[in-house]
């Protein structure tokens, strides 16, 4: 490194800007001065992203502003611009190599617009706008988007958990011109809440434990004060999470269809509502976009606030007023970028002044660019006509908000900023959407390999590890600290059945104004992806999608986002994962006719830790929404009564692989198994029929811990015992013991039948994969399971339950 | 044409149980009204039957719970509701309603503090009904089930023994039937001596249908009707006991 070259640029910079920005002489810098500018004012631009601006900036013929560096700089950054699933991939698998121009357009826009043809008027907004809409009946529609907020999460659990959410909640309120918010999910990946202090390899990394504890507090106080149902969520436990926890919010909405499409047009006032902007929150954007290391905990902490969720509930209570009352014309949320992001997006094509002197500020002293770009929460920016802005004072003063004008959109195709009577941003947007296009190479080779099949010596403790293990147990601890029925529509609720506390799969809510309910269901399966992508992305969209429709979600009106967490993309290795998942949920969507409406990626989840990089497994969360259209067609997972047949839907396989019974058992190789979209989706159709005319009585997924682990979580209701005999289900020839009881072959339902339906049922799976291997009994309350006449399972439900029940809160 | 009673709920910044309490109220008869604090005048009660406090965090509750609210309140309207209950008009608080009712000086003596656990709970309750006579529990059996969610519903009288005397009373309208939350003598819901203010931890509004249980094959069997849920019941006893002293 070159000291005089650095100072050079140092002292240019370091300048006290009297006019409150300063114009950088970029025009003589060279490649590598150009990166010490970029790194100096922590831009996350590449040294060709500098080369690049100076191009545009020669093409001007004039020095760029620092408002103006900032402003491209969250423009193109990877949280915003998503410059590595637009990146030109040369990917190899097993060998064959293969050319990926974008990921997102190859095997997401593509193939969802594909679906979109497909299916008219069913999508009615997707990838433009905050959240995609689907439509729910003629009069409104639904909405879900998810993000993930690792990084602030990281540094500090609560405020990043708490801001993440209130990102989210704000996502929908900008989505169309106000959708209301209706429901909200979290994920969270950690390290095992027993790690040992000698297992963590890095200082300032803060523990499991703590780490869950804040992220599930953040996310309660935000949520719950939101007054915003958090109905469904999941939980992964691994090692290599400890320094990279993943968490996820997503939140869905629904809005009056009318209300969908937005525009600005010249001579619409902008103006914005909520809270004050500050020095808190900077650079959030261009911070999330790069790897973590031990004095991120220090260097970082202002890019982490924390929420203030009431301030958000009055502007979400004026916002949704004012969308009633027909006075917006346009709307979306200050996130990532702050105004730069938001008036950047609103003005984009007509044009417009934003005047920061306008802007009401936390504190004094805050310079151009800070203004333009602070991330400080809870604010929401609109676009309106002149003559409703007496309406909008008055409904800001009804809801205590704060609303400010900042400025006018005027046609000119360009974003103009005045600050202090000078012009500090002046640019043609339209110019700035040409990021140069990344380069990468990615590679994948066959992990996985047949293994025997292992002799199964004890399986009731087989299962008893299971259901105790952190992949399986209930999240009851976590659950009932959200408000998961607040505004009294949650229906099919995360934990019910007839004791209240047995696992459901959906979530179901009902909509106010509407016959029909929403479903909302998650997937997440990290440890697949380690040994085989591409089934980890077939299994997540199949059981996404397995869920909702076991709720009594139509199969053929189900949309989904994809949400990827990766991490360092640089790496062939984990970067050829994530092109293999793409392709995978890409498939499989396009089988289910489940377009992706939304989605968002986070990379650099990696860290320098003693022993090296640690890098996050590639991890996808595959969330849907679906519509049930009667009340009547709401399906539980709990049993429901003795005397009833059990029966199972689908195919069970010899793989083990990605299991959590392999991953106990150490078979880190096995092979994993794969998903047979064309037979699942018959099946899920047929079921949907099926419960349609009433012959489900509950139904529950097979997944982790596979079909012991089903069958023991759909007696957790109290209800009756269990007899089941394996011997005569659907199944590969060499699908072991092992396989049969703890395998997770995808795209499984075990359904409770009344007797007197089990052959209208039969009739309906004719030439499917489907099979009575049961019935539920007063005469004991035990979970027995015999494979002809050999038992392998007899236990006392009460007992299996209290393993799963209690796992996680003697941690929590 | 009959008039139907009409019913205010009162929305400070954070309430956000109105619309499904407003929602419930109308479903029983009542006309409803949202009225944000900012809005409110002594004037703003004039021919109203029932003044609703909704469930929410008002002011976020980061002091005391309720304790802004009533501050609020008494600067905007000052004895309002006061003379609002003396002249015949009822009041209901859920939850952070209960919160400021209690605040305010409108229920029996109390605080609502942080539940035992030190969580916030949100899960389902059995309830007992201890006060037959109660104008918004007639309908209800005398042992029910509603939802609760909440971080601060641990009711504390000065002494234990006044806790023991609401239940005797039949203050203690309303009580757990179980554990909850460290309540005093399981106190679930309080009711002034007229009867006619009520405060409740629970969430009636959450339980209007049937289906809102979590056990898909829960019936109330109250009046042999099958799809109403044990919240419609407190609604339903609240309408009638209003529309008859009218």
């Amino acid at each position: 490194m070159s000291e005089t070259k650095t100072e050079s640029i140092l002292d240019r910079i370091a300048e006290v800007p009297a006019d409150h920005f300063r114009i950088l002489k970029i025009s003589d810098l060279g490649g590598d001065e150009l990166l010490e500018l970029s790194k100096f004012m922590k831009l996350s631009l590449s040294k060709e992203d500098m080369l690049a601006v100076q191009e545009i900036y020669k093409k001007w013929d004039r020095e760029p502003t620092d408002v103006e560096l900032e402003v491209i700089a969250q423009t193109w950054s990877e949280h915003c611009k998503h410059r590595i699933f637009g990146a030109t991939i040369e990917h190899s698998v097993d060998g064959e190599s293969e050319t990926v121009k974008s990921l997102f357009k190859t095997y997401i826009y593509d193939v969802s617009n594909r679906i979109f043809d497909s299916k008219p008027g069913f999508v009615l907004s997707a990838f433009h706008d905050n959240a995609g809409f689907i439509k729910l009946d003629d009069e409104q529609a639904i909405c879900l988007k998810a993000e993930t907020h690792n990084h602030p999460s990281a540094i500090e659990p609560y405020a990043g958990a708490n801001t993440g959410l209130g990102g989210v909640i704000r996502d929908i309120l900008g989505a169309g011109k106000g959708a209301k918010p209706i429901g909200s999910l979290d994920v969270f990946c950690f390290g095992a809440p027993d790690t040992s202090l000698e297992e963590m390899k890095a200082t300032d990394v803060i523990h499991p434990l703590g780490m869950m504890r804040g992220v599930v507090r953040g996310v309660r106080d935000y949520g719950n004060r939101m007054g915003i149902p958090t109905i469904s969520g999941a939980l992964q436990f691994d090692d290599s999470y400890i320094y990279n926890p993943l968490v996820f919010c997503g939140t869905a909405g629904v809005i009056p269809i009318k209300d969908i499409e937005k525009e600005v047009k010249p001579d619409q006032v902008i103006i914005s509502v909520g809270g004050r902007t500050g020095r808190d929150g900077l650079k959030g954007a261009t911070f999330s976009s790069a790897a973590l290391d031990s004095t991120s905990h220090e260097e970082d902490q202002q890019a982490v606030q924390i929420g203030n969720p009431i301030e958000e509930k009055k502007a979400a209570d004026f916002v949704l007023a004012a969308r009633d009352k027909g006075l917006i014309e346009f709307v979306t949320d200050c996130g990532a970028g702050g105004y730069s992001s938001a008036c950047g997006e609103m003005l984009e094509t007509c044009g417009g002044t934003i005047n920061l002197d306008n802007v009401k500020l936390k504190a004094e002293g805050l310079v151009s660019w800070e203004i333009f770009i602070s991330e400080s929460q809870e604010r929401m920016v609109l676009a309106v006509k002149k003559e409703s802005l007496p309406e909008l004072q008055e409904l800001a003063d009804l809801y205590e908000t704060e609303m400010t004008e900042l400025g006018s959109s005027d046609g000119s195709g360009i974003l103009k900023v005045t600050h202090h009577g000078k012009t500090v941003c002046e640019l043609d947007c339209s110019n700035l959407h040409d990021a140069p296009i990344r380069e990468l190479k990615a590679k994948w080779e066959k992990k996985t390999e047949a293994i025997e099949a292992p002799v199964l010596e004890n399986p009731l403790e087989d299962l008893k590890s299971l259901l105790s293990d952190f992949a399986i147990v209930s999240r009851e601890p976590i659950i009932r600290e959200y408000d998961h029925e607040v505004q009294g529509n949650t229906v099919l609720k995360p934990l019910a059945g007839a004791s209240g506390d047995a696992p459901q799969d959906a979530s179901v809510v009902r909509i106010s104004g509407s016959e029909k309910l929403m479903s909302m269901s998650v997937a997440v399966l990290p440890e697949w992806g380690k040994t085989d992508p591409y089934a980890m992305g077939a299994a997540c969209v199949d059981e996404c999608i397995r869920q909702l429709v076991a709720s009594g979600s139509d199969p053929d009106r189900i949309a989904i986002l994809d949400n990827f967490c990766v991490g360092n993309p640089e790496n062939e290795d984990e970067l050829g994962a994530l092109v293999e998942t793409v392709k995978a949920i890409a498939a499989a969507a396009e089988a289910y006719g489940a377009p992706f409406v939304s989605g968002k990626d986070s990379f650099y989840n990696y860290f320098e830790t003693e022993d090296g990089p640690v890098s996050i497994p590639v991890t996808i969360l595959i969330s849907g929404m679906g519509i049930i259209d009667d009340e009547a067609h709401v399906t539980g997972a709990s049993i429901r009564r003795d005397d009833s047949v059990l029966a199972i839907i689908g195919n069970t396989g010899a793989e083990l692989g990605g299991s959590v019974f392999a991953r106990q058992k150490g078979f880190t190789n096995a092979e994993v198994p794969q998903t047979n979209f064309e037979e699942a989706f018959a099946c899920y159709r047929k079921y949907y029929e099926a419960n349609k005319a009433g012959l489900i009585l509950s139904a529950h997924d097979v997944s982790e811990g596979g079909l012991a682990v089903t069958l023991a979580e759909g007696a957790f209701s109290g209800k009756a015992g269990l007899e089941v005999d394996l011997s005569g289900i659907p199944m590969d020839d060499d699908a072991g013991k092992a396989a049969m009881l703890f395998g997770e072959s995808p795209s499984r339902l075990v359904v409770e039948v009344a007797p007197e339906n089990l052959e209208k049922l039969a009739d309906l799976f004719e030439g499917l994969p489907f099979a009575a291997l049961g019935r539920t009994t007063s005469e004991h309350s035990n979970l027995n399971i015999v494979w002809g006449k050999e038992t392998l399972i007899n236990e006392p439900v009460d007992q299996l339950k209290s393993l799963w029940k209690n796992g996680l809160a003697q941690y929590y | 044409m009959e008039e139907r009673p009409c019913a205010v709920l009162l929305k400070f910044p954070g309430t956000n149980c109105d619309e499904e309490t407003a929602r419930a109220l109308e479903e029983v008869g009542f006309v409803t009204e949202v009225i944000p604090i900012s809005a409110l005048k002594a004037t703003s009660l004039v021919g109203v039957s029932l003044v609703v406090l909704p469930g929410g965090f008002s002011y976020g509750d980061y002091v005391q719970s309720g304790r802004l609210a009533k501050l609020v309140t008494e600067q905007k309207i000052g004895d309002t509701l006061k003379e609002f209950r003396d002249n015949g008009g009822y009041l209901l608080g859920i939850c952070n309603g209960f919160q400021i009712l209690t605040q305010l000086g409108l229920l029996p003596e109390g605080s609502l503090v942080e539940n035992a656990s030190g969580r916030y709970q949100c899960h389902w309750v059995k309830l007992d009904k201890q006060c037959a006579t109660s104008p918004f529990l007639t309908h209800l059996p005398d042992q029910f089930e509603f939802p609760i969610a909440h971080a601060e519903g641990r009711l504390v009288t000065a002494t234990p023994e006044e806790a023991k005397a609401y239940r005797e009373s039949g203050a203690a309208a309303l009580t757990y039937t179980d554990e909850v939350n460290g309540s005093f003598e399981q106190i679930a819901g309080l009711q002034d001596e007229s009867g006619r203010v009520f405060g409740l931890m629970p969430h009636p509004e959450r339980f209007m249908n049937a289906a809102d249980h979590y056990d898909p094959d829960w019936q109330s069997g109250v009046d042999g009707e099958t799809s109403r849920g044990s919240g419609y019941y407190l609604f339903r006893s609240l309408f009638e006991s209003v529309t008859s002293s009218n």
